[in-house]
């Protein structure tokens, strides 16, 4: 059988038609439950970031340990989030965003009530290479920031390295700076440059904490 | 109605070992079994029904743009596991991240709509469909079941190697959870396979 031109246009024109009508049906229809995982993985990573592991009801436990909040920064608003930890102590989660190699990266880190250490930190991301930038995903690269400073001995802010080589191997003070991945080395210094980039908005709300911490 | 004709994918015209389709997602999801058996299961129904819709349409389809259109119609099926995926199994389908879409590449897919239902009746397309899924399928669960249990000691998360075993000195094969051990263990499928006759 010999199909027309026309007969070809008019096909491919009702099918592509068809299917872009289902696609939008079904990505309409199912974002609601989509947008319900995104937020509870939301939560479950600042709960992660502030030491709560493995929850099992996070929505229940996030509402009742966590409370989302809107600071002034200089220039715009940004969002906070006040976590009661383990101890008692008030944890101040900041959202973070950056770029990897291939997409974006983002994650949150959990900082004490005075200020300055760090107390957990959750990074995830979209498209990193498996076993290379893929890494700032695991437990082994996570777990370095933990009790980490974003300043220096003068108070300086100065946020946290991720050193390519080793800390143990820089000229950075160890409070500072965390292991970067071997063969993941722009998704690290994306990393870096996000950790910067973001909280150094944070950096006068910081001060104001650590300057009511030092007078009490 | 007898399925017995349908039965080759499963042992001596199996995709991936005889035919040597769809291997490069077999090496990346196969290090666990839950995405292994996720992916096997997304692969089957997209090709059951890609099969079904394409031979439904096979006398209507004009043979100059016959690709263009089973593209079409493979993407929309994989667009709609994945959206569905990201609905209801969240963290299957962040385990399983660009494979999910990379299911529109998986030459098992257009190779079946291709060869089997551009010719055949819609029923036997379907059947030839979900038993190729199911070929690819069982080479997947095989390895993700050997990979997940000596690469780190569970299976579907669970733990199966006893803990005592770790404390006489007992170690996870860390080689297991990287892809080129699932490039050896397909080896040794073929090798098995072939030598079968």
């Amino acid at each position: 059988m010999k199909f027309s031109n026309r007969y070809i246009f008019i096909f491919i024109t009702i099918i592509v038609v068809i299917c872009a009508a289902i696609l939008t049906f079904a990505s309409v229809g199912l974002q609601p439950f989509q947008k319900a995982n995104r937020e509870r993985e939301r939560m479950s990573q600042i709960l992660q970031a502030s030491g709560y592991v493995n929850v099992p009801d996070v929505i229940g436990f996030y509402k009742k340990v966590a409370s989302d909040t809107i600071i002034k920064g200089e220039k715009e608003e940004l969002p906070l989030i006040k976590v009661k930890a383990k101890n008692g102590d008030t944890n101040y989660v900041l959202p973070l965003r950056g770029k990897g190699l291939w997409g974006p990266i983002w994650g949150f880190i959990a900082v004490k009530s005075d200020g300055k250490t760090v107390n957990g930190a959750v990074f995830d991301h979209k498209s990193e290479t498996p076993g290379l930038g893929a890494e700032i995903n695991t437990m082994k690269f996570m777990a370095q920031f933990e009790g980490k400073l974003l300043f220096d001995e003068q108070g300086n802010f100065s946020s946290i390295k991720v050193v390519k080589g080793g800390v143990a191997n820089s000229n950075i003070a160890p409070t500072n700076g965390v292991d970067a991945i071997s063969g993941g080395s722009i998704t690290s210094k994306g990393l870096e440059k996000m950790l910067e980039d973001c909280i150094i908005k944070y950096v006068p709300y910081l001060k104001e904490i650590q300057n009511k911490t030092t007078t009490k | 109605m007898s399925l017995k004709k349908y039965l080759g994918p499963l042992n001596k015209d199996n995709p991936v070992l005889v035919q040597i389709l769809g291997v490069c997602s077999s090496l990346a999801v196969t290090a666990q079994l839950k995405p292994a058996f996720v992916m096997a299961l997304s692969v089957t129904i997209v090709t059951a029904f890609s099969n079904l819709i394409i031979s439904l349409l096979r006398n209507t389809i004009p043979p100059r743009i016959r690709i263009i259109v089973q593209l079409v119609v493979i993407a929309t099926l994989v667009i709609l596991v994945d959206q569905v995926l990201q609905a209801f199994f969240y963290d299957v389908s962040k385990m399983l991240s660009v494979f999910v879409g990379l299911i529109i590449t998986n030459c098992i897919i257009m190779g079946r709509v291709e060869a089997y239902a551009l010719s055949n009746p819609p029923m036997p397309s379907f059947w030839d469909g979900i038993f190729n899924g199911l070929g690819y399928g069982l080479v997947l669960v095989t390895l993700g079941t050997v990979r997940e249990i000596f690469g780190s000691g569970t299976l579907w998360k669970m733990q199966i190697i006893p803990t005592s075993f770790y404390e006489h000195g007992y170690l996870n094969n860390g080689l297991m959870v990287l892809p080129p051990a699932a490039l050896i263990l397909v080896g040794v499928m073929i090798w098995v396979q072939r030598s079968k006759g």
